[in-house]
C-alpha cells in the first residue's frame, strides 16, 4: 500500500496566520465580501420580521377596550394611554398587541374588574363617506362617535365580503406598503449575495494564482538534485490539487461558516427582541442540536477521513494494476487481482456505507429537533398568547426563525470537514515552500568580457550521494574554441562533466574554472548562458516550433530561420503542416528523433552560448538525418569551445582533442591517432565500440 | 441516451427490494412532511380565534411530533434503502469494469491512457451513482411534494394559489438553463485546469532545459497566463453560478412576497384564516426543494448518461487476445519451434520480426543477443501471447500456442521482463506475485537464487519492506533482482529471462547465473542478454539485429567467426572487463 496523505488536519493557527498572509493583498475585497454577506444575512433575517408585522400590524389588527373612568381609577401607566388614543362613548379603544406590557396577573385584575374587556373589536375611522355608509347600514354591529366606530372583531365576518374590504382599506394599503418593502429586502439580499459570491471568489481565486505562481517559482528554482528525488506528479499536484483545496477553504467555507454562524446569532438576537419570554423557551430547546452537533461532526469526520483512505487506495490499486497490467497478464494472477479489487472495493463502499449512515441519521434527527422546537413553540406560543404576552405575528416569525435557525446546522458540520481537508492541503503546500535546496546564486563578479571560452577542472572531486563518488581529481584544460570529445564507457562520469560545468550540481573539491574565473563566483544566468547543453535526450515543448527554438527570447524570425538553416532542419520544418508555427505534441512524437536533435540544436545555435557540452544521442537515427545531424554539429561547435561527450567515431575524429575517462578520472589524452599508437583504454573502446560504424563524417 | 442505461437493468433488478422499501420509505418521509403545516394551521386558527384551549393544543403538537418522528424514520430509511442500493451498484459495476479490463490486452493498453481509465473508474462512477440514486429520489420527491401541495393549496382558495406559486416553475427552468451555462463553463474551468497542470507538468519535467537555458522566468511567465487564464475562466463560472443560490433565495422569498400581499388580503376580506396563511407559508417553503430537485433530476440523469456511456465503450470492447474454446491444458515438456516468424505492430511501418526461425529443444537453453530496439522483447511477448502472433508460427510441444488454454500457456512461462515492474506491496508479496500458494520457503530460496536475501536482511523492515510505487524505493539491481525472484517462484516450466542482470555487477551476474542454472538444471530456458559473459552457458545462441537472426549457434562456434557481430561483442567485453581491472 502507498503512504496514505494526510487527508484531514486539526486546526491549526499557524498555518492559518501562514495562509493570511496571503489574503493581505486582497484584504479590501475580503472585507467588502463580508460586509455584503452580513448584511445580506441581516435583511433575511428581516424577513420573518416583516411578515410578523404585516400580521400584527394589518391581517389580525385588534383592539381591546378599556374604560376611561377604570382607566382613571386603576395605575395604567404601563399602556401609557394618552390623547392620542382612540376614544368612542367613554372607552379607550387600544391595540391588543399593546397588552404585552401588561403582566398576566395586572391584565386578569383589570379583566375582573371590568376595566378591560375580554373581546377584542376592531376599528375604522369614520372620515370616508363609504365607510360612513357601511357603518349605517349595519348600524347594529357599531358602536360610533364622531370620528371612530367600533365592531367586535367575531362580527366582522357578519359583513359581506365586499364591505368588509372597504372597511380594511388602510390595513390591505398597509400590507401592499409592507410587501413593497419586502420586495426592496429581497433585491437588497440578492444584490448584495451576488456582490458577496463575486468578490469572495476573486479574493480566493487571486489567493490561489498568487499561491500557485510562488510555488511554481520557488520548485522551478531548487536544484536539479532535489528536483530529481522528487516526483513531478507529487509537486504539480501541490501546484495544483493542494491550492485548489485552499481555494475552497476562502470561496466556500469561509464564506458559508461566517454566513451559518450569522445567521445562528441573528436568529437568536432576533427571538429576544421579539419576546424575551419565548426566546427564553425556545433557547431551551437548542441545546440537544448543539450536543448532536458536536457528537456527529466527529463521527462523521471519521467516516470522511475512512472514505478517503479507501478512495486512494482503491485509486493506487487500480492505477497501479493498469499500468502494470502486462505483468498481471504475463503472471496469469488475473483472478487474484479481481479479488483484491474487490475486497478493496467493497472496503471502499463500507466506508462509504458509512459515512450515509452517518449523514443519514444526522439529517432526519436534525429535521426532527426543528420540529420539536416547532411544536415547544407553538405551545408556549399559544399559552402566552391567551395571556396576551405575545402577539399572533410573533408565533408566527417564531417558526420561521427556528427553521431558519436549523438549516446551517447541516451546513456547518459539512463545512467543518473541507475546513480540515483544506488545511492538511495547506500543510503540504507550506512543506514545499519551507524546503530548500537551491544552488547559491551568491556570486557576485563577473566572467571577463569579451568571454574567451577556455575551461579548466582543476583536482574535481563530486558525489552525487556522499560517498559515492563519481569524478575523483579529475583535471584538464580545454582551450578557447576548441574542440574536445570526451569518451568512455558507462558510468565513467562523462554526462557528470556537464552537469558540473553548469553547475546544475556543486562540486565537493577543487575548482572549475572559465577564462580562470571560478563559476561559483559569477551569477548563475551569467554561467548558464555563457555554457549551454544539448542533452541526449531532447525536450521539446508543447509549443509551436519556433517557441522552441526561441524558448521565449527576443529572436527575429529571420534568426530562427536563419539558424534553422545552418543546423539543416529549416526543410523539415517547413514541410510541416504550419511550418515554423507547427504545435509539437507531448513529446515531440510528432517529428522523428533526429528531427528532435536538430530542433535541439537550433535553439543552441540561436542562443549563441560561448561554451556548448554536447551530449551526443545513441538512439538508432536514420541514415539520411544522421548525415544531417553531423553536418549541423559541424556547423555548431564552429568558434565556440566545445566538449562533446561523444558516442560516434566520426565525432571523435573531428575532435581537436580527447579525453578518455575511466572510474571518475582522466586515464588517457591526446589526438585519435596518438591515442590509438598509445595502445591503452582508447584503443580498446575505439576497436570495439566505434570501429563497426560507418564512417559518414 | 436512455439505452446506456441499460447497462445498470441488472443491477436495479437485483436490487429492486432495497429501491421499493426505499421509495416506500420516501412516500412516508413526504407525506409526513406534508402534515406539519397542518398542525400548524389548526393551531395558528385556535390561537387567532383568542380562547385558546392549551389542552387541545398539547394534543396537537403530541401529533406533530410523532409525525416528525415518523418523517425522521423515513428520512433515514429512504437513505438507508436508496443510497445503500446506489453504492452497491456502484461497487460491483465497477468490480464489472476492472474485470472486463483485466481481460483486454496491450495493444489496448497502448492506446489508452491509463489516467482516462481512471477517470471512468472514478468520476464516471460517482455520476452514475447520482444518476441511479439520487436522481430516482428528486424526481420522485419533487414530483409527488409538488402535486400534493399544488392540490392542497388550489383547493383552499384556487385564485390565491395560481398568484402564489409563479416563481415557482422558474425555479425548475433556472435550473434547467443555467445548469446547461454552468455545464459548458464548467467544462471551461476543467480544461483550464488541465491546461494549467500540463504546464507544470511540463516546465518541471524539462527543468533541465529551463534551468540550461535560464529560462525560470519565462516559464514563470508562460505558467502565470495559464494560472490567469484558470481564474477568468472561473471567474466566468462564477459569474453565472454564483447568481443560483442567490436567485433560488429571491424567487422563494418571491413566493413569500406574493403570500404576503395577495393572502394578506384573503385573510383580511375574511376568505381564508390567518392559519390558512400560515400553513401555506410553509407548504410554498416545502416546494422549494423539490423544484430545484426536478431541474437536477435531468442534469443528474443526463450526465449519468453520458458516464455510462464511457462505461460501457470499456464493457464493450472485445478482448483482442482470448482463449480458445476447450484449449489444450496439458503438462508439457517446453519444446519451443518458431517458424518463418514476421510481426509488426498496427502503429508502425518497419516490422519488428522478420521471417524468425528457431528451435528450444525441451530443457535446453536459447540464448539471444542484440541491441535495444532489435526485436528480442517483441519475441518474448509473442511467446505467452501477450501480443498475438498469427497462426502457424509458434509451437509448444509441437502445437500451435493459439490451441492452448490461454491461462495454461501463460503459466508455462516464467518471465524476468526488461521493465521490473513491482506493485506497491512488499518485497515478500511481490516475490510471491505469481505464486498460487504462498510457499515462505520457497519464496526465501528463489530470494537466495537471485542475491536479494542479501539486500532484505539489511533493509530495516526485512521482509515486509514497502517497495514503494512501481518499486520505486528500491536501486535498479535491487529491482532486478526481485523480478528474478518473482519469476523464479513461479516454478513455470520455460523461463525467460530479458536482458534481467543488466543493472547488477559482474560478480554477481556470476553468483546468480551459477544458481539459476543449477535451480534450472533440465528445464527450458531463453535468456536475452547484451553480455557475452550472461550467454556463453547457453546451448544454443541466436544474434537479432534488426528484427533477423543474423548469426546463430553455439557460444564457440559463434567465437569462431571472427567478423561476426558476436564475437566483436566478445572480444569488446572481454577488453572492458579488461579495462575494469586497469583502472
Amino acid at each position: 500500500m502507498m503512504e496514505e496523505e494526510k487527508v484531514i488536519s486539526g486546526f491549526n493557527p499557524a498555518l492559518l496566520r501562514r495562509l493570511l498572509q496571503f489574503v493581505a493583498p486582497h484584504k479590501w475585497k475580503a472585507i467588502i465580501a463580508v460586509a455584503a454577506l452580513l448584511v445580506a444575512t441581516a435583511g433575511e433575517l428581516g424577513i420573518p420580521i416583516v411578515i410578523q408585522r404585516t400580521v400584527d400590524e394589518y391581517l389580525v389588527r385588534s383592539y381591546v377596550r378599556i374604560s376611561e373612568a377604570g382607566a382613571e381609577s386603576a395605575d395604567l401607566d404601563s399602556l401609557r394611554l394618552d390623547d392620542a388614543d382612540i376614544r368612542i362613548d367613554g372607552q379607550i379603544y387600544v391595540n391588543t398587541s399593546r397588552l404585552v406590557d401588561v403582566t398576566g396577573l395586572e391584565r386578569e385584575r383589570l379583566t375582573e374588574a371590568g376595566i378591560l374587556s375580554e373581546e377584542q373589536f376592531f376599528v375604522v375611522g369614520l372620515n370616508d363617506a363609504r365607510v360612513q355608509g357601511i357603518v349605517t347600514r349595519y348600524d347594529e354591529l357599531f358602536t360610533g362617535s364622531a370620528d371612530y366606530a367600533s365592531i367586535r372583531s367575531s362580527d366582522l365576518s357578519r359583513i359581506e365580503p365586499d364591505d368588509r374590504r372597504s372597511l380594511r382599506a388602510p390595513d390591505i394599503d398597509g400590507i401592499t406598503r409592507m410587501a413593497l418593502f419586502f420586495l426592496i429586502v429581497l433585491v437588497a439580499v440578492l444584490s448584495l449575495s451576488f456582490t458577496q459570491v463575486y468578490l469572495l471568489a476573486l479574493t480566493g481565486q487571486g489567493i490561489m494564482k498568487d499561491m500557485r505562481l510562488t510555488l511554481f517559482k520557488h520548485v522551478t528554482h531548487q536544484s536539479l538534485d532535489y528536483l530529481n528525488r522528487n516526483p513531478v506528479g507529487k509537486m504539480v499536484t501541490r501546484v495544483t490539487n493542494d491550492v485548489e483545496t485552499i481555494n475552497e477553504l476562502f470561496q466556500n467555507v469561509l464564506s458559508n461558516l461566517i454566513r451559518d454562524m450569522a445567521r445562528m446569532i441573528g436568529v437568536v438576537i432576533a427571538l429576544f427582541i421579539l419576546s424575551r419570554r419565548l426566546g427564553t423557551v425556545t433557547l431551551l430547546t437548542l441545546p440537544p442540536v448543539v450536543v448532536a452537533f458536536a457528537f456527529f461532526r466527529v463521527r462523521a469526520r471519521e467516516a470522511f477521513r475512512n472514505v478517503r483512505v479507501w478512495v486512494s487506495r482503491v485509486n493506487t490499486f487500480l492505477n497501479e494494476h493498469l499500468s502494470g497490467m502486462g505483468v498481471v497478464q504475463m503472471f496469469v494472477t488475473e483472478r487474484r487481482a479481481a479479488e483484491r479489487f474487490e475486497q478493496d472495493n467493497e472496503a471502499l463502499m463500507k466506508a462509504n456505507l458509512g459515512e450515509m449512515y452517518v449523514m443519514a441519521t444526522f439529517r432526519p434527527l436534525v429535521d426532527l429537533l426543528s420540529n420539536v422546537s416547532i411544536a415547544v413553540i407553538i405551545y408556549f406560543g399559544a399559552s402566552f398568547f391567551s395571556r396576551g404576552l405575545v402577539s399572533l405575528g410573533i408565533v408566527i416569525a417564531y417558526i420561521n426563525y427556528v427553521r431558519l435557525f436549523y438549516q446551517p446546522v447541516m451546513s456547518i458540520s459539512e463545512q467543518f470537514t473541507i475546513l480540515q481537508s483544506a488545511m492538511a492541503g495547506g500543510e503540504r503546500v507550506f512543506q514545499i515552500l519551507d524546503e530548500k535546496d537551491e544552488i547559491a546564486d551568491t556570486g557576485t563578479g563577473t566572467l571577463p568580457q569579451p568571454v574567451r571560452g577556455e575551461v579548466v577542472f582543476d583536482n574535481v572531486v563530486f558525489a552525487y550521494k556522499p560517498g559515492e563518488i563519481v569524478i575523483r581529481n579529475l583535471s584538464f584544460r580545454i582551450a578557447a574554441g576548441e574542440t574536445v570529445a570526451v569518451v568512455g564507457y558507462t558510468g565513467a562520469g562523462k554526462t557528470t562533466i556537464a552537469n558540473l560545468l553548469t553547475r546544475m550540481w556543486d562540486i565537493q573539491e577543487g575548482s572549475i574554472r572559465i577564462d580562470g574565473t571560478d563559476i561559483r563566483s559569477v551569477p548563475l544566468a551569467q554561467l548558464r548562458t555563457t555554457v549551454q547543453p544539448i542533452q541526449q535526450d531532447v525536450f521539446l515543448f508543447n509549443e509551436t516550433v519556433s517557441e522552441n527554438i526561441r524558448l521565449g527570447a527576443d529572436f527575429s524570425d529571420e534568426r530562427i530561420r536563419d539558424v534553422s538553416r545552418i543546423v539543416q532542419a529549416e526543410k523539415f520544418i517547413t514541410q510541416l503542416p504550419e511550418g515554423f508555427d507547427s504545435v509539437l505534441n507531448e513529446g515531440a512524437t510528432n517529428i522523428s528523433t533526429g528531427q528532435r536533435q536538430l530542433l535541439s540544436f537550433a535553439r543552441v545555435l540561436a542562443h549563441d552560448p560561448r561554451i556548448i557540452i554536447m551530449d551526443e544521442a545513441t538512439a538508432n537515427i536514420d541514415t539520411e538525418t544522421e548525415q544531417l545531424i553531423q553536418k549541423a554539429m559541424l556547423k555548431l561547435m564552429e568558434g565556440r569551445t566545445s566538449l562533446v561527450i561523444a558516442h560516434r567515431l566520426s565525432t571523435i575524429r573531428h575532435a581537436d582533442r580527447i579525453l578518455v575517462l575511466s572510474h571518475g578520472q582522466l586515464v588517457e589524452q591526446g589526438t585519435h591517432d596518438e591515442l590509438i599508437s598509445h595502445k591503452g583504454l582508447y584503443y580498446n573502446l575505439y576497436r570495439l565500440q566505434y570501429q563497426d560504424e560507418p564512417t559518414s563524417g | 441516451m436512455l439505452k446506456e442505461f441499460r447497462t445498470l437493468l441488472p443491477f436495479v433488478r437485483k436490487y429492486r427490494r432495497m429501491y421499493i422499501f426505499g421509495i416506500f420509505w420516501l412516500l412516508v418521509t413526504s407525506g409526513g412532511q406534508l402534515l406539519i403545516p397542518q398542525f400548524i394551521r389548526i393551531a395558528i386558527d385556535m390561537i387567532a380565534e383568542g380562547a385558546v384551549d392549551l389542552s387541545s393544543v398539547a394534543e396537537l403538537m403530541g401529533w406533530l411530533l410523532l409525525t416528525a418522528v415518523l418523517i425522521a424514520a423515513g428520512r433515514f430509511g429512504w437513505r438507508y434503502y436508496i443510497h445503500g442500493a446506489s453504492r452497491r451498484i456502484e461497487k460491483e459495476l465497477r468490480d464489472k469494469l476492472f474485470n472486463h479490463l483485466l481481460s483486454l490486452s496491450g495493444s489496448f493498453y497502448n492506446r489508452t491512457r491509463i489516467g482516462d481509465l481512471m477517470a471512468r473508474a472514478t468520476n464516471d462512477m460517482n455520476a452514475i451513482r447520482m444518476a441511479s440514486g439520487m436522481a430516482l429520489v428528486a424526481l420522485t420527491d419533487g414530483l409527488l411534494m409538488s402535486a400534493a401541495i399544488l392540490t392542497i393549496i388550489f383547493i383552499q382558495n384556487p385564485a390565491l394559489a395560481l398568484i402564489v406559486i409563479l416563481p415557482l416553475p422558474l425555479i425548475t427552468f433556472l435550473v434547467l438553463f443555467l445548469g446547461k451555462l454552468v455545464g459548458q463553463l464548467f467544462r471551461s474551468v476543467q480544461e483550464g485546469f488541465s491546461t494549467l497542470s500540463e504546464q507544470a507538468q511540463e516546465s518541471l519535467a524539462g527543468i533541465r532545459v529551463i534551468k540550461s537555458f535560464v529560462k525560470e522566468d519565462y516559464f514563470a511567465n508562460r505558467f502565470r497566463d495559464a494560472n490567469d487564464e484558470y481564474q477568468t475562466r472561473n471567474m466566468r463560472l462564477i459569474r453565472i453560478w454564483g447568481m443560483f443560490f442567490p436567485l433560488v433565495t429571491f424567487l422563494s422569498g418571491l413566493t413569500s412576497l406574493l403570500l404576503l400581499r395577495f393572502g394578506g388580503v384573503a385573510v383580511v376580506v375574511g376568505e381564508i384564516s390567518a392559519g390558512d396563511f400560515v400553513q401555506t407559508l410553509s407548504y410554498l417553503e416545502m416546494m422549494i426543494w423539490p423544484m430545484l430537485g426536478m431541474g437536477f433530476t435531468v442534469n443528474l440523469l443526463q450526465r449519468g448518461g453520458a458516464s455510462l456511456s464511457r462505461v460501457n465503450q470499456i464493457l464493450q470492447e472485445e478482448p483482442d487476445i482470448t482463449s480458445p474454446i476447450n484449449g489444450i491444458r496439458t503438462p508439457i515438456h517446453g519444446s519451443i519451434e518458431i517458424r518463418n516468424l514476421s510481426y509488426q505492430y498496427s502503429d508502425t511501418e518497419d516490422e519488428a520480426l522478420r521471417n524468425i526461425d528457431l528451435t528450444v529443444p525441451a530443457g535446453s537453453i536459447l540464448g539471444i543477443l542484440g541491441r535495444t530496439g532489435s526485436g528480442k522483447s517483441t519475441l518474448i511477448k509473442l511467446l505467452p501471447r501477450l501480443i498475438d502472433p498469427p497462426r502457424g508460427t509458434i509451437f509448444l510441444d509441437g502445437r500451435d500456442i493459439h490451441d492452448y488454454d490461454l491461462s495454461w500457456l501463460r503459466l508455462q512461462f516464467a518471465i524476468v521482463a526488461q521493465d521490473n515492474f513491482l506493485f506497491s506491496q512488499t518485497i515478500r508479496d511481490n516475490i510471491g506475485f505469481g505464486m498460487s500458494v504462498s510457499d515462505d520457503e520457497r519464496i526465501l530460496h528463489v530470494a537466495d537464487v537471485s542475491t536479494i536475501s542479501r539486500d532484505i536482511e539489511n533493509f530495516p523492515a526485512g521482509w515486509d519492506t514497502q517497495v514503494g510505487e512501481r518499486g520505486i524505493t528500491l536501486s535498479g539491481g535491487q529491482k532486478q533482482r526481485v523480478s528474478i525472484s518473482r519469476a523464479l517462484a513461479t516454478d513455470h516450466g520455460i523461463l525467460i529471462f530479458d536482458d534481467a542482470l543488466s543493472a547488477v555487477d559482474t560478480e554477481t551476474e556470476e553468483r546468480i547465473l551459477d544458481q539459476l542454472l543449477k535451480e534450472r538444471a533440465g528445464k527450458t530456458s531463453i535468456i536475452i542478454s547484451h553480455r557475452v559473459s550472461t550467454l556463453k552457458t547457453a546451448d544454443h545462441i541466436a544474434v537479432i539485429e534488426h528484427g533477423r537472426i543474423v548469426q546463430h549457434g553455439t557460444h564457440t562456434e559463434l567465437l569462431e567467426d571472427e567478423d561476426g557481430f558476436y564475437a566483436e561483442i566478445a572480444a569488446l567485453q572481454r577488453l572492458e572487463s579488461a579495462g575494469d581491472l586497469k583502472s
